[in-house]
C-alpha cells in the first residue's frame, strides 16, 4: 500500500512514495484557488525533502496567482502568527512534525492562523480533486516575497502574553533539545529575553533527526541524561516544527507528553479562569486542574484541527492535546511550543517551586496505549464491536469509540495517520487500567484475525 | 478549422503559455524526467527575466530533486552562459528557462546535456518518453540532495570570450555602443561585457525586474527605440539581443536596422578573411553566406533548421564557424551553441580591423531582401501543404532538407513547419523586395486558395 493520508488540515505521506512535488503543486494550487489568489505564507521544517515540497508548493501558489510570502526554515506557530500578522489568505507549513523523517506532510492555515477545520478542508480537497485551479496569466504572477523582521514581532507577541519580569527573577537555566528542527532561531531569542540560559541539544537544522520526533519520555532519554551532567532547572524537548513540547524534571526524570497540558492549564487558569478544551484521548490531569478553579474541560476529536476549532468557537481559553501540543487562546491559533514553556515558567516562577513539585501535584493516573496494525475496514469492524459491547455504558462516538466510566476510561479509533486502531485506557489504578487494557487489545486482535488482519 | 495548441513539446524543448498550457504540474514532472535522463548530481537551473521564470523554476527544481539531483541555481543569465556553465562544472546538464523570442505571455523550459549543448533528438525524445511513462524514480527523504546556488556563470562566460577574440583591437577602437537587452536574461550580463571591451555603453532596455518593453525578436520592426538611440546618442553602432541571448541584430550608425541575417554574415565574412574553411548554415539562411563563401572559394552545409542541427554538422565537419539567419552565430571552439556574445566580439573585432563605419563593413557582403511569413497550419495539414508547394515549383530544383527549398540562380523560396508553433513558415529571398513579396504571395495563395 502506498502511504498516503489526506486528513483534516494537511495531507501527510512518505516521500517518494506517495507523497510526490506533483502531489504537492496541486495541493499548493488548490490552496491558493482557496485563498483566491491572495497572498500565502509558506514555512518549513528541516527535512531534506521540506526543501523539494516547498519549491512544489511556491510553483503551485505563484501559478494561482498568489504572492507567495516565504519564511524558509520557521516552525509552524510562527508561520500561523505571520498568517494574521501579514494579514494572509493563508498558509502552507510544509511539516513532517512528530512523524519520522521518512514521512513529510502539508499543514495547511487559513486566513485566522488556525489548521483549517473540517469545512474549509473538505472546500480544499473538492477544488483539489475537481482540479478546479485557478491559473493566473502571466501579468498576473506574483514573486515570492520575503516577510523581514516577522520573527522580532511574532517574539514580542510571545512576551507580550507572558510575566517576563517574574520568569526573568529566576534566571532560569533549561536544557533545550530542538530535534535537529526548525525552532532554535525564533527560540533563542525567546529564552534569552526571559533571562533563561540555555544548554542546547539538536541545534543543528540538519534535518537529520537524532532521535524520533514526538516528544515523549522514551524520545527524551538523550535530553535525560545531558541533564544529569549539567546543571539545569528543568529540560524541554520541541518537536520538529516547535508546535508540541515534553519536559525533564531538574532530576532528569522525563514526564510523559500527557503532562504538558495539565501544566499549563495550572499556570493558564490562574491567571485567567476559563474553559479548556482537549481531545478524546487526553489523560484526566487536566481535569483535575479544572475543577480547582471550578473550570470545565470538553472534550473534541483528535487533532489539532478539531481542538483548537472547538477551542475557539467555544471561547476558551486553553486547548491542547496529550501529544504535548498546547495552544493558549486567543493568543495563538495553532498549538505553540515555546508559549506552552513560557506558561509552564511562569508557573514555576509565580509558585516559587520546581517543575518536580508542579508535576507531584497533578493526579496520578495509569495511562495504557497500544496499537494494532490492520486494514481500514477491520478497524471499523472493531471500533463496531466496542460500540455494542460498551452500549450499556456512557459513550461518546464522535471520533470511534470513547467509554467513561467513574474510575477509568477507554478510547478506540482509527490512527489520522496510518491504517492503525489506536487503543488508550486511563484509570485511577494501576491494574484496573491494565485489565480494561487487555481485554480491549485481545479483543481487537480477535476481530483482526477474524477478518485477516495481521 | 482544427483547434490549435498553446502547448509544444518538441527538439527545442516544452513551451507554452503561462496560466493556459504551461502548467507547474506538467514542468515539475519534466523537471523529474529530465532529472531522471541526468542521473543523480548537479544540474543547473537557469533562466531569462520573464515574469513566470520563479513559478517554472521552483516547479523544475522539485521536480530534480525528486528524483535526487542537485539543482543548481544559477540564477538570471544569457542562455550561452548557462551552456557553457554546464561543460566548465561538469554538471550532468541544464535547465533552461526561456521561450527565447517568444512574447512575454509564453515560457518554456529546454534541456541541455553535459556538453552544454541542447540535448539531440534521440535524447530529448528520451526524456519526453519518461515524461509519459510518469513513473520516476523517486528517492527517499534522505537521499534528497541540497539545492545550491552559484553566480559565477556570467563572469566565467565574459572572461571565456574576451580570452578568445583580439579585445585589444577592440579597445583601441573605443566604440560607442548601444545596447537594447530587452530587459531579458543578459541585461546585466551585456553591458559589463562591452565595457571590458573598452566600449562606452549607451544601455536601452537592460534592467531584468521590468518587463518586455517589445515583442523579444529583434527584427528590424521591433527595435525602432534602439535605432532611434543610436542615432541620438551618436554610436558607432547598436545591438540587440533576444530575451534569452542567443542571437543578435545590429543597428549601424545611421540608425538603420541592418537585417538579421546580416550578423551571421558579418561574422562569417571576418572568419574567413583570417582563416578559410567550410561553413555551416541551416536551410533558411540569406544567400548572403553562399557569396561570402564563393568569395574564399569553401563550401557552405545546409541543415535544417534548429540550433541542434548546426552545432551537430559543425561538430561533424570540423567547420570553425556557422549559424542562422535568425541572429545565431556559432563558434565551437568558445562555445558550442549560438552566442551573441561571440557574435558581438566577431563584429566589433571585424569593424575594428576594417577601420570604417558599420555600414561601411556592411557594404563588404551583398545584399538581398528577404521576406519571412507564416501561416497557421496544424500538424494534418503540413504533408498536403508542401506537396502543393512541390508540385508549383516541379520544373525547379527542389532541397528537401527541412520542407521544401525552390532554388533558382540568384533567389529561392522555402515552405516549412516551424519547429515552435502550429504554422508553416514561408520565407523568400530574392534580388529586391518586390521579388521576394512576389515569390511568398504565390507560395501563400496555393497554399491558401481562399484568402
Amino acid at each position: 500500500m502506498r502511504q498516503l493520508k489526506m486528513g483534516t488540515s494537511w495531507v501527510r505521506g512518505v516521500v517518494g512514495d506517495a507523497l510526490t512535488p506533483e502531489l504537492a503543486v496541486n495541493l499548493a494550487c488548490a490552496m491558493g484557488t482557496w485563498c483566491e489568489s491572495e497572498p500565502v505564507v509558506v514555512g518549513r521544517d528541516t527535512r531534506r525533502s521540506s526543501v523539494m515540497l516547498r519549491s512544489a508548493v511556491l510553483s503551485g501558489l505563484i501559478s494561482a496567482g498568489c504572492e507567495a510570502i516565504d519564511l524558509g526554515v520557521a516552525p509552524t506557530p510562527l508561520v500561523s502568527f505571520a498568517v494574521r500578522e501579514m494579514g494572509a489568505a493563508g498558509g502552507i507549513v510544509v511539516t513532517g512534525s512528530h512523524n519520522d523523517a521518512r514521512w513529510n506532510a502539508l499543514k495547511f492555515l487559513g486566513p485566522d492562523g488556525a489548521l483549517l477545520n473540517a469545512v474549509k478542508s473538505e472546500e480544499l480537497l473538492d477544488i483539489y480533486h475537481a482540479s478546479a485551479y485557478e491559473r493566473a496569466p502571466w501579468d498576473r504572477l506574483r514573486r515570492v516575497a520575503m516577510a523581514p523582521g516577522i520573527e522580532e514581532r511574532y517574539l514580542e507577541h510571545l512576551l507580550a502574553c507572558l510575566d517576563v519580569e517574574g520568569i526573568g527573577a529566576q534566571r532560569f537555566r533549561a536544557a533545550v533539545d530542538y530535534c535537529n528542527g526548525a525552532s532554535p532561531a525564533t527560540a533563542r531569542p525567546f529564552f534569552e529575553a526571559l533571562g533563561c540560559k540555555i544548554v542546547a541539544l539538536n541545534a543543528d537544522p540538519t534535518g537529520e533527526f537524532a532521535h524520533s520526533p514526538a516528544p515523549t519520555a522514551t524520545n527524551m532519554r538523550q535530553l535525560a541524561t545531558l541533564i544529569g551532567s549539567v546543571d539545569v532547572d528543568f529540560g524541554v524537548a520541541l518537536n520538529v516544527d516547535g508546535d508540541r513540547v515534553g519536559f525533564v524534571t531538574q532530576a532528569g526524570e522525563p514526564l510523559s507528553e500527557e503532562h504538558t497540558l495539565p501544566l499549563a492549564a495550572l499556570s493558564r487558569l490562574q491567571r485567567r479562569p476559563g474553559l479548556v478544551v482537549t481531545n478524546l484521548s487526553t489523560s484526566r490531569m487536566v481535569d483535575a486542574v479544572a475543577r480547582i478553579h471550578g473550570q470545565q474541560v470538553l472534550r473534541a476529536a483528535v487533532g489539532e484541527g478539531y481542538v483548537m476549532d472547538r477551542g475557539l468557537t467555544e471561547n476558551a481559553v486553553l486547548a491542547g492535546e496529550g501529544s504535548g501540543g498546547v495552544g493558549m487562546l486567543p493568543a495563538t491559533m495553532t498549538f505553540d511550543g515555546l508559549l506552552t514553556v513560557g506558561l509552564v515558567m511562569e508557573q514555576m516562577a509565580r509558585e516559587q517551586k520546581p517543575l518536580a513539585e508542579l508535576a507531584a501535584r497533578l493526579p496520578a493516573h495509569t495511562m495504557r496505549k497500544g496499537e494494532l496494525a490492520c486494514a481500514p475496514d477491520v478497524v471499523y469492524r472493531a471500533l463496531e464491536g466496542y460500540r455494542k459491547r460498551f452500549a450499556g455504558d456512557l459513550l461518546d462516538c464522535s471520533d470511534g469509540v470513547r467509554v467513561e466510566w467513574p474510575d477509568a476510561w477507554l478510547h478506540a479509533r482509527a490512527s489520522n495517520t496510518e491504517p492503525l486502531l489506536r487503543i488508550i485506557v486511563e484509570a485511577d489504578r494501576p491494574e484496573r487500567a491494565s485489565e480494561l487494557f487487555d481485554e480491549s487489545m485481545r479483543y481487537a486482535r480477535r476481530v483482526a484475525g477474524g477478518y485477516g488482519g495481521n | 478549422m482544427p483547434r490549435t495548441l498553446s502547448l509544444k513539446i518538441g527538439i527545442s524543448g516544452v513551451r507554452g503559455i503561462v496560466g493556459e498550457s504551461l502548467t507547474p504540474q506538467l514542468v515539475t514532472s519534466f523537471g523529474a524526467a529530465f532529472g531522471t535522463h541526468c542521473g543523480m548530481g548537479p544540474v543547473l537551473v537557469g533562466t531569462d527575466s520573464r515574469p513566470s521564470y520563479e513559478m517554472v523554476k521552483h516547479a523544475v527544481i522539485a521536480g530534480l530533486l525528486s528524483v535526487g539531483c542537485t539543482p543548481v541555481d544559477v540564477g538570471i543569465l544569457p542562455v550561452p552562459s548557462l551552456q557553457m556553465h554546464v561543460r566548465a562544472t561538469g554538471a550532468n546538464g541544464a535547465v533552461c528557462i526561456s521561450a527565447s523570442h517568444n512574447p512575454i505571455e509564453w515560457n518554456a523550459v529546454k534541456f541541455i546535456g553535459p556538453d552544454g549543448i541542447i540535448l539531440r533528438p534521440d535524447r530529448a525524445d528520451e526524456v519526453t518518453d519518461l515524461y509519459h511513462q510518469g513513473v520516476f524514480p523517486r528517492v527517499t527523504s534522505h537521499e534528497i540532495a541540497e539545492e545550491r546556488e552559484d553566480h559565477t556563470a556570467i563572469e566565467r562566460h565574459r572572461e571565456t570570450v574576451l580570452a578568445a577574440v583580439d579585445a585589444d583591437v577592440i579597445r583601441a577602437r573605443g566604440f560607442r555602443v548601444a545596447v537594447d537587452c530587452c530587459n531579458g536574461g543578459a541585461s546585466v550580463a551585456t553591458p559589463a561585457f562591452l565595457r571590458a571591451l573598452g566600449c562606452d555603453v549607451v544601455e536601452l532596455y537592460t534592467d531584468p525586474t521590468l518587463p518586455f518593453p517589445h515583442h523579444p525578436e529583434p527584427l528590424p520592426g521591433n527595435i525602432g527605440d534602439l535605432c532611434r538611440t543610436v542615432r541620438e546618442s551618436g554610436a558607432d553602432l547598436g545591438f540587440a539581443q533576444d530575451a534569452d541571448a542567443d542571437r543578435l541584430a545590429i543597428v549601424n550608425e545611421r540608425g538603420e536596422a541592418l537585417g538579421e541575417d546580416c550578423t551571421v554574415t558579418l561574422a562569417i565574412h571576418d572568419a574567413l578573411q583570417r582563416q578559410p574553411g567550410p561553413v555551416v548554415v541551416n536551410i533558411s539562411t540569406s544567400r548572403m553566406v553562399d557569396d561570402v563563401a564563393a568569395a574564399h572559394g569553401v563550401t557552405v552545409h545546409r541543415t535544417r533548421v534548429g540550433e541542434i542541427n548546426v552545432v551537430e554538422r559543425l561538430l561533424q565537419t570540423g567547420a570553425a564557424i556557422g549559424g542562422e539567419g535568425n541572429g545565431g552565430v556559432i563558434v565551437p571552439a568558445i562555445n558550442p551553441c549560438r552566442d551573441s556574445f561571440v557574435a558581438m566580439a566577431l563584429v566589433l573585432e571585424a569593424l575594428a580591423r576594417d577601420g570604417g563605419t558599420m555600414s561601411e563593413l556592411r557594404a563588404r557582403v551583398p545584399t538581398y531582401a528577404i521576406v519571412r511569413e507564416h501561416v497557421g497550419c496544424a500538424a494534418r495539414y503540413v504533408a498536403t501543404s508542401l506537396r502543393k508547394i512541390a508540385r508549383l515549383f516541379d520544373d525547379r530544383r527542389i532541397d528537401r532538407t527541412d520542407g521544401i527549398k525552390v532554388l533558382w540562380e540568384d533567389r529561392w523560396l522555402l515552405v516549412r513547419p516551424s519547429n515552435t508553433e502550429p504554422v508553416l513558415r514561408v520565407e523568400a529571398e530574392a534580388p529586391t523586395e518586390d521579388e521576394a513579396h512576389a515569390l511568398v504571395l504565390e507560395a501563400l495563395e496555393t497554399l491558401c486558395p481562399t484568402r
